[in-house]
């Protein structure tokens, strides 16, 4: 673990107060059948902001963050992304979604592709770049990511850290302006989940608009800017790391904490 | 997933504990001697004995009865051997037959330039091939134990087995690394077949004590015509090769691979013409009609693709190639080619495509490229319908035999797979309108026999065909066979479909990519990696399937084996060798198919798990 001061000097320096509002939700409801995922969800995140969703599972803190890139389709209430609208309209989608990385619990990363095509093929046919320039971003990234030697190996030669890593530079390689991590860690053996974590801090550090899902509270109570608490669908509590962790105001939130620390 | 082994290995590189412990060799599985194998394997116990008895007592008793059959006195081989040309090319015309020749010499010249470019063939070790010599040695002893040979040809083939056992008894206990190249066995061996035409006298039957065999060319010789050619072939492959090998080192490697693929994949367009076309066939009506058309939309096209791929084009690209779909559909009103009206159609296709793979200029080149391609390969497959042969032979059409099945199979193979794709992403697409139509069509095709499809081919459809169209039989029945197997191959890349994650779709979605895009680059490879079985099952299939050719008329391979030969007076009652030929042929050709597949499914299979 880094050390808590810097972190948090560095934190300091971004002027949250003055950001401009990113991701905006208002009332947001989604169901599945006759459950009820999500129950009247509203929050703001703004930009450099490093939010961390808790909960207990089924809580639905994957169905809101994926509602966000619209890999699920909210029913009721709005949410706005970077100014746009999530609505039917495809091309308000694929724009959506070039701005917002998406890194999976699975990974999920091209199994016939190389780990350099991996992460150069959207910048290449989405961003229209050249191929050169592209391969020179993936290397880069790569390189970022802690693994440059890797970038001729297929997914399936890696280890589940190291893929990881290769999902989170291919998300980046499109240069989003927010950064979605639906429970990045959770498919990891322990001694791997730290690697992932590293680089997950150093893109906090660096200036990028975060919503985590994790079960890692210490990655929570060091990075997060802000921890929203879901249950039953619904957000419980949203307050600074110190808040959530010392004093919580909820007695759900309480319980859920006397569990897990 | 092999991700533990491959933690461990990488700790292995990394901890110098384990490095130390890694020099010692880990201790060798211990390798069974021969009687121990048996013991273990086939004597266990009483039941696997008695098992083991029997079914070997069975299988020299199955061997046996076919050698009796094979080396019958009464067998006419000759039949088939004289009728070899028949059974190839039907009744292509002798005179015009260098045409052939030149068309397989130049296939072999692509296969051995193509060999040395992708470095095919791996190093082999000479114990290996000891093994493999040995055991063909003795299956050559075994044999002529068996067969009912004279005693002299006994003794002669006892000699050649115990010889080439012997090699392979001395290569294998040969140094352990001790290699050569599968490339060089490979023409070695072929070396040897062909050399052997010179010398022993095939078709002479020496090896049957009481025989005078019925030979049509010199006795106790190979025809001149087969020989002199087949060493030709053997030159030009050989040299092909150390060609390739040559110029490999000379130019740009990937430049000279792209080139190759591409004649590979025109090759067959070309070679078709180089046996069907006289040299004094009328071009009139190709300079006249088809090739300014083709021109014309090589031209247009190219112009209004290079225009659309422009990534800031925006919604005027839309309005475009929609307006280009709609006058596809409006040519239908009018009076006017059905070329032009199929051509606009394929136009509005890219052009609507066109978004998807826009981007710089490489890629818009590489767009307008396949554009252009596929100009080339429409004009020349319509010329192909449109034109008569001109090679005169007797009967309705001019080649048969094996040529006309493998002909079929090849137009079939490569014009069914893309229409099975298209249809099973339109099954499995989101719009009910596609999906409908698409099902509805495989449901039917896989309804029907194939029979009743070739015949409504052949006989119903030229009635149907508007006026000045002009569709040959075996172009009627192509597209038979194109209909019917796509139906099935579209079945076998839908399971591949499927077999696709949801993950892998949500991760396309997440970096942005369209659902053009999503399915090109990430779905269909991984879909059609997962389909290559069951497609090479299929393929084998329709294979086969060609012998039904015969239904409708054609004399395809099958046929004349099974009623032409047997139809000739002084080959009376061959049918039984005729087939056991012909069935040898299908066999070698369907198991080296899926020989092969099993490769590619190796090769493809890189980088899974």
């Amino acid at each position: 673990m880094t050390d808590n001061e810097t972190t948090s000097s560095i934190r300091g320096e971004r002027d949250l107060a003055n950001a401009q509002d990113i991701i905006v939700c208002e009332g947001v409801s989604k169901w599945f059948g006759d459950f009820q995922a999500l129950n009247n969800v509203s929050a703001t995140i703004k930009e450099q902001e490093v939010v961390v969703v808790l909960g207990p599972s089924g809580s639905g803190k994957s169905t809101w963050i994926r509602c966000i890139n619209r890999l699920e389709q909210h029913q009721e209430g709005r949410i706005m992304v970077d100014g746009v609208e999530l609505s039917n309209d495809l091309r308000n989608i694929e724009k959506v979604r070039s701005e917002v990385g998406m890194v999976f619990q699975m990974f999920n990363l091209f199994p016939h592709l190389t780990v350099r095509d991996n992460v150069s093929l959207a910048p290449i046919w989405v961003r229209k770049k050249p191929r050169a320039e592209a391969e020179e971003q993936a290397a880069s990234l790569l390189e970022r990511v802690g693994i440059p030697e890797q970038a001729d190996k297929f997914p399936g030669q890696l280890s589940g850290g190291q893929q990881q890593r290769v999902a989170i530079a291919r998300a980046l390689a499109m240069e989003p302006k927010i950064m979605l991590f639906d429970e990045p860690t959770s498919a990891l053996d322990p001694e791997m989940i730290k690697e992932v974590l590293d680089v997950m801090k150093e893109l906090a550090l660096s200036g990028m608009t975060m919503m985590v899902v994790t079960h890692e509270m210490g990655f929570a109570k060091e990075v997060a800017d802000k921890i929203m608490f879901m249950e039953g669908g619904q957000i419980v509590e949203i307050g600074t790391p110190d808040h959530f962790f010392t004093n919580p105001t909820e007695e759900r939130t309480k319980l859920f904490l006397s569990q897990i620390l | 997933m092999n991700l533990k082994n491959f933690t461990s290995q990488k700790q292995l590189k990394t901890d110098p504990l384990a490095e130390a412990s890694n020099s010692e060799l880990p201790p060798k599985a211990p390798v069974l001697s021969p009687a121990e194998w048996l013991k273990a394997n086939l004597f266990s116990n009483t039941f696997n004995s008695v098992l083991t008895i029997l079914s070997t007592a069975a299988i020299l008793l199955i061997i046996r009865g076919l050698l009796s059959f094979i080396f019958n006195p009464l067998r006419q081989w000759s039949a088939t051997a004289t009728n070899m040309r028949l059974l190839m090319t039907q009744a292509y015309p002798e005179h015009q037959y260098a045409r052939i020749w030149v068309s397989l010499g130049f296939l072999l010249f692509l296969t051995g330039v193509s060999l040395a470019f992708w470095r095919a063939g791996r190093s082999v070790l000479l114990s290996q091939v000891g093994k493999r010599l040995l055991a063909i040695g003795s299956f050559i002893v075994l044999v002529t134990l068996l067969a009912p040979f004279s005693s002299e040809a006994t003794i002669i083939w006892l000699i050649v087995g115990v010889f080439i056992a012997g090699t392979g008894f001395l290569l294998k206990s040969s140094r352990e690394d001790k290699t050569t190249s599968s490339m060089t066995l490979l023409s070695g061996a072929f070396l040897l077949a062909i050399l052997s035409l010179w010398v022993i006298p095939y078709g002479h039957h020496s090896y049957i004590s009481t025989r005078t065999p019925k030979i049509l060319a010199e006795p106790g010789t190979v025809a001149m015509t087969t020989k002199l050619p087949w060493t030709i072939m053997l030159v030009v492959a050989i040299c092909s090769y150390f060609l390739g090998s040559l110029i490999r080192d000379k130019i740009d490697e990937a430049k000279g691979k792209a080139l190759l693929s591409t004649t590979w994949l025109i090759s067959p367009l070309f070679l078709l013409f180089l046996v069907l076309r006289d040299p004094d066939f009328d071009t009139g009506h190709l300079f006249s009609t088809d090739i300014p058309i083709f021109l014309f939309f090589s031209i247009v096209g190219s112009v209004i693709l290079l225009w659309l791929t422009n990534p800031d084009i925006g919604e005027k690209g839309r309005v475009i190639s929609t307006a280009i779909l709609f006058v596809g559909f409006a040519t239908f009103l009018f009076q006017m080619l059905m070329i032009v009206r199929i051509l606009t159609l394929v136009l509005a296709f890219f052009a609507l495509a066109a978004p998807t793979f826009s981007g710089q200029k490489p890629a818009r080149i590489r767009y307008t490229k396949v554009w252009i391609g596929t100009m080339v390969i429409l004009c020349w497959l319509i010329t192909a319908i449109n034109t008569p042969s001109t090679a005169k032979v007797p009967g309705d059409f001019f080649i048969g035999g094996f040529a006309i099945t493998l002909m079929i199979f090849f137009f079939t193979m490569v014009l069914a797979f893309p229409l099975g794709v298209l249809l099973a992403l339109a099954r499995t697409s989101k719009f009910p309108i596609f999906r409908m139509v698409s099902t509805t069509f495989i449901e039917f095709i896989r309804g029907v026999p194939l029979i009743t499809i070739l015949i409504f081919f052949s006989v119903m459809v030229p009635l149907f065909l508007p006026d000045g169209m002009d569709l040959t039989e075996i172009a009627a029945v192509t597209i038979a066979f194109i209909i019917f197997e796509a139906a099935y191959l579209a079945e076998n890349v839908r399971g591949g479909l499927q077999s696709v994650t949801r993950g892998q779709h949500e991760a396309a979605e997440a970096v942005g990519m369209t659902n053009a895009q999503k399915t090109f680059f990430i779905v269909l490879p991984q879909a059609l990696r997962v389909a290559i079985p069951p497609m090479v099952g299929q393929i084998i299939a329709t294979f086969k399937e060609t012998g039904l050719l015969a239904i409708i008329g054609i004399f395809d391979f099958l046929y004349i084996a099974r009623s032409v030969i047997p139809g000739q007076t002084e080959f009376m009652g061959s049918t039984r060798e005729n087939l056991l030929f012909v069935s040898l042929v299908y066999l070698v050709i369907c198991f080296s198919m899926s020989k092969a597949s099993q490769r590619v499914e190796k090769r493809v299979g890189l980088g899974e798990r």
